[in-house]
């Protein structure tokens, strides 16, 4: 008999270890996030982070650029930038030099680039969520360089390159500066992989994510100081995401969770109660017997 | 050598199988509730080529399982009806040794059944079954799955309400062995190469049941 | 004429007051860990503090049926009615938990992966074993002499346990899932895991080790208790019509 269970326990031991077998544990490194105002970007690594509670803001004093994300309460995209670029300049109402829209993973966001000053320029995208946008800008002040960050959709989406969409964007914002650009050199950066086209009068950035081109361009030969900025400002604008609202599942599945546990609790009481009337039906018929 | 065991075993198979010959009740059963369903799902999935090419493997053992539903309660009912049981029990020889000889009678009849199903499955779908690797699982799958249904259709065989209770007590407990059956058929129709590791799966499990029943089984017809 | 004693509820030990007790503050006390005091996942948002009841939840029922398969072990060996009932208690708790397992997972399935079911490796595994247990009580419930049923119930609580070993170890054996594992390794196309922080793990031992030891035993011997007064009035009711 007992050598039967012992026989019985070893065949569940051996089960249950193969199938409690689990790998070991390896853990991808993560990029540190900051969360503020509902919304959550990337923290960009050596610039100085200005963030509030409502905005993440990162300002990098060597190349005079911030990076500011807000979530502005307009539902009109132009209407939300003109607000964010208020925060820069004093003048009214300033309509953008170029605006134009791209279909990103996370929705449709609104590009629009002002430049109001010869010392300022601001590169805006922007996307609705609900009644608000979300704004990020990318503000520089610097009187000899002119540096723009803007998103088109691929013309020829089997292009691995953004030639096209910098040759576009260069003529259409920078065309007194138009000329031949120089050995083009690929360069690894935290956001992507990107083709750098270094020139005399401008340097250009380009990379293809998806079916859309991101672009960077910029005034004389600055290739570095346009990686770091375009790299910091592409980080922000691919790693922003909102925390989906579903504390309604929440309370769903607590709800669940606590209906369970009630039932059998409330079986529990229920079974101990007809079984009183079982007991009180014994002491009748006991009763009637005597 | 002919061990008290093996004797009492094969006395058993003996018994099942004379029986068998003289009435015809077990396997003509089986054998036309496996024809009705496999025909009622042939009606059923006619109309989508692709679907039925891909449910032909569910179709061979829900079949098969619901076939041996029915073998299994009337091989056990039988003999706890007639007393049969009663005298097994009084016979010197060990619980394992009537075990194993109801189980593998009752592997054998649902065994018949299920080889049958193949060709006639062949030529309903359209698909070859009488494939060695359709075969082999077959017959595996039907010995593990007899295993248990032996031992939890000598328990049910025992109280008021058998007919309903056996497929209560045995589709939950054998659906190890439908997952890892109809995976490995499928693997073996379409020639994909992991259906061995499928049939290799179903064959640990089997001898797993096999090994526990053996086990259990004094404890089901104890007194 | 029966004892009056016998008829009414004994008293309940100071023990299982105490664990009782016990066990409500410990639940109270872990679900503010996890509602109020471990952050919100950013990529998930709220729904994944329902982790903090899921995985626990499952581990929970995994005592519990340990229970079962002990509890039928022993009592095959010493015919001890005693061990009939802690199987049967363990049957039932664990199936609440099981299912509550299932339910918090659907719940959290349908925000993260946009369906409530999916019939995943895990999943599948996950239900076959509520399905296995479900039946295990309604089998019982079918069962009338006493002792047959203690002995076919623990023969039946073994294999409902092996079965669930197995339908776990044949989803180990297929890497297809995309449910997450948070301990240990992930597999590549799981989705909607979350990094597993300091705040997740100070949430999560406590409830973890509430579901594992304190709930099923406070629940299975509140249970186990009931059971020993209905058989005994049984047996008093035949008596007192008998007579």
């Amino acid at each position: 008999m007992m050598m039967k269970l012992a026989g019985l326990a070893s065949v569940l031991l051996c089960l249950l270890l193969i199938s409690g077998g689990a790998g070991g544990s390896d853990h991808d490194e993560t990029v540190p996030y900051l969360r503020t105002g509902g919304f959550n970007v990337p923290v960009l690594a050596g610039w100085e982070n200005q963030s509030t509670d409502e905005i993440a803001q990162f300002h990098l004093a060597e190349h005079s650029a911030t990076i500011r994300t807000a979530i502005v309460a307009l539902d009109d995209p132009l209407a939300a930038s003109q607000a964010e670029l208020a925060n820069w300049i004093d003048a009214g109402s300033v309509s953008p030099v170029y605006s134009g829209k791209v279909n990103l993973a996370d929705g449709t966001w609104h590009v629009a680039i002002f430049e109001p000053d010869a010392d300022i320029s601001v590169s805006i995208m922007a996307r609705r969520v609900g009644e608000r946008t979300v704004v990020i800008s990318f503000i520089e002040r610097d009187e000899s360089n002119r540096i723009l960050m803007l998103t088109m959709a691929q013309e020829d989406e089997s292009q691995r390159r953004a030639h096209t969409e910098l040759v576009a964007a260069t003529d259409l914002l920078m065309s007194p500066l138009a000329g031949e650009h120089g050995r083009v050199s690929e360069i690894k950066l935290s956001s992507g992989a990107w083709a750098l086209y270094p020139g005399a009068g401008h340097t250009r950035m380009g990379m293809v994510f998806g079916n859309d081109s991101f672009l960077a361009l910029a005034k004389g030969p600055i290739g570095v100081k346009l990686a770091t900025l375009a790299d910091a400002y592409f980080t922000v604008l691919l790693g922003f995401f909102i925390t989906p609202d579903n504390s309604g599942y929440l309370a769903l599945g607590l709800a669940a969770a606590f209906v369970t546990l009630g039932l059998l609790v409330f079986s529990y009481f229920w079974r101990a109660r007809s079984l009183d009337q079982d007991a009180a039906l014994i002491r009748h018929l006991a009763r009637a017997d005597d | 050598m002919m061990t008290p065991f093996l004797a009492c075993v094969l006395a058993i198979i003996a018994k099942d199988l004379r029986a068998e010959f003289r009435s015809r009740e077990l396997l003509s059963v089986m054998a036309l509730f496996a024809l009705l369903s496999v025909l009622v799902f042939s009606f059923a999935l006619e109309l989508d080529r692709e679907a039925r090419a891909e449910a032909v493997s569910g179709v061979l053992w829900v079949t098969l399982i619901f076939a041996s539903l029915l073998g299994l309660n009337r091989s056990l009912a039988q003999e706890s009806d007639q007393g049969n049981l009663d005298a097994l029990l009084l016979a010197p020889v060990s619980r394992s040794a009537i075990f194993a000889g109801k189980f593998a009678g009752n592997a054998l009849f649902t065994g018949a059944v299920g080889l049958a199903l193949l060709p006639l499955m062949t030529v309903l779908y359209n698909i070859n079954m009488v494939a060695p690797g359709v075969i082999v699982t077959t017959v595996v799958g039907t010995v593990g799955l007899c295993s248990i249904g032996t031992l939890l259709a000598t328990m049910t065989a025992q109280t008021r309400a058998r007919e309903a209770l056996l497929p209560i007590a045995l589709l939950p407990v054998a659906l190890p062995f439908l997952l890892t059956a109809v995976r490995a058929t499928k693997g073996a129709l379409n020639g994909a190469p992991e259906w061995q590791v499928w049939l290799q799966l179903l064959a640990g499990i089997t001898v797993i049941y096999v090994v526990l029943c053996l086990l259990l089984y004094g404890y089901v017809v104890e007194e | 004429m029966p004892k009056h004693v016998e008829l009414d509820a004994s008293p309940q030990p100071t023990l299982l007051r105490a664990l009782t007790l016990l066990t409500g503050l410990g639940f109270l006390a872990t679900l503010y860990l996890g509602l109020f005091v471990a952050g919100t996942d950013i990529q998930q948002g709220e729904i994944q503090r329902i982790f903090y009841i899921h995985m626990p939840s499952f581990f929970g029922a995994f005592t519990a049926f340990g229970a079962t398969v002990v509890g039928g072990m022993l009592y095959l060996a010493r015919k001890q009615a005693a061990w009939d009932r802690i199987a049967l208690a363990g049957a039932e708790v664990g199936l609440a938990f099981a299912l509550i397992n299932l339910l918090t997972g659907a719940v959290w399935a349908r925000p993260i992966w946009n369906t409530w079911w999916t019939w995943d490796p895990r999943l599948t595994s996950a239900a076959v074993m509520c399905l296995i247990y479900a039946a295990y009580l309604m089998l019982r419930a079918g069962i009338d002499d006493s002792n047959q049923k203690r002995n076919f119930m623990s023969v039946y609580g073994i294999f409902a346990f092996v079965s669930v070993l197995t339908t776990l170890f044949i989803i180990r054996i297929v890497p297809e899932t995309i449910h997450p594992v948070i301990v240990g390794a992930s597999p590549q196309n799981a989705q909607g895991s979350f990094e597993a922080t300091s705040g997740v793990f100070m949430a999560l031992a406590p409830s973890m080790l509430l579901w594992l030891t304190l709930m099923p035993a406070t629940l299975i011997w509140h249970r186990y208790r009931l059971e020993t007064r209905r058989e005994a009035l049984e047996r008093l009711k035949f008596q007192a019509l008998g007579d």
